[in-house]
């Protein structure tokens, strides 16, 4: 029972790890690339060391992944936010999809205010 | 099914690393890195847990540690001007 609850959850571990993948290489704007590669990233980690900790008998095991556990969920959103604010600082404009789609169709208007 | 997910994240360390070669700009490269990182940290656990070796659980708690260090200080020197200051 314990394994067929840890191959279900390595299974949900794959299908995060492949869309983590196709939104890193599908996305064309950076913080949209931070927004998939982050949370994914995170979901695959929590759901690979629950499936691990599943399979693993003893109480060491069990207790060292639990620490590993709660050192990921801290570290990786604050890494991804971090280099989020860097490009936000530095001055990488945000913008969003549907801007770029009509600013590709119709010529953009100059001057103004 | 330990040995496939060993497989499928060896494959998606190899993909990242593309991404970290050819990345557009440099936050692509340091979001590369990032979850190369936390992918590594993820081979680590799932070899442990595999070969039943205890001591491979705290050289990757280390890792963590060390991943979120290097990601950190690069951000903060690409945000301080990077070599060009």
């Amino acid at each position: 029972m314990m394994l067929m609850i840890s191959n279900a959850l390595l299974v949900l571990c794959w299908i995060y790890i492949a869309f983590g993948l196709l939104g890193i290489f599908r996305f064309r704007n950076v913080y949209a690339r931070l927004l998939t590669g982050s949370k994914i990233d995170t979901a695959a980690m929590i759901t690979l060391l629950l499936a691990l900790m599943l399979r693993s008998g003893s109480w060491a095991f069990s207790a060292k992944l639990l620490v590993i556990l709660l050192f990921i969920i801290v570290t990786t959103p604050i890494g991804s936010h971090i280099i989020a604010r860097s490009a936000f600082d530095s001055g990488l404009p945000v913008k969003l999809i549907e801007e770029e789609l009509i600013g590709a169709d119709s010529d953009p208007e100059e001057g103004g205010d | 099914m330990i040995l496939a997910t060993i497989y499928v994240i060896i494959a998606a360390i190899f993909l990242l690393a593309l991404k970290a070669a050819f990345g557009p700009t440099v936050w692509d490269r340091l979001l590369a890195l990032n979850l190369i990182s936390a992918k590594t940290v993820m081979l680590l656990t799932a070899y442990s847990v595999y070969t039943g070796d205890l001591r491979l659980l705290d050289i990757s708690m280390s890792y963590v540690i060390v991943g979120f260090l290097g990601v950190a200080l690069l951000s903060s020197f690409i945000l301080r001007g990077g070599r060009q200051k």
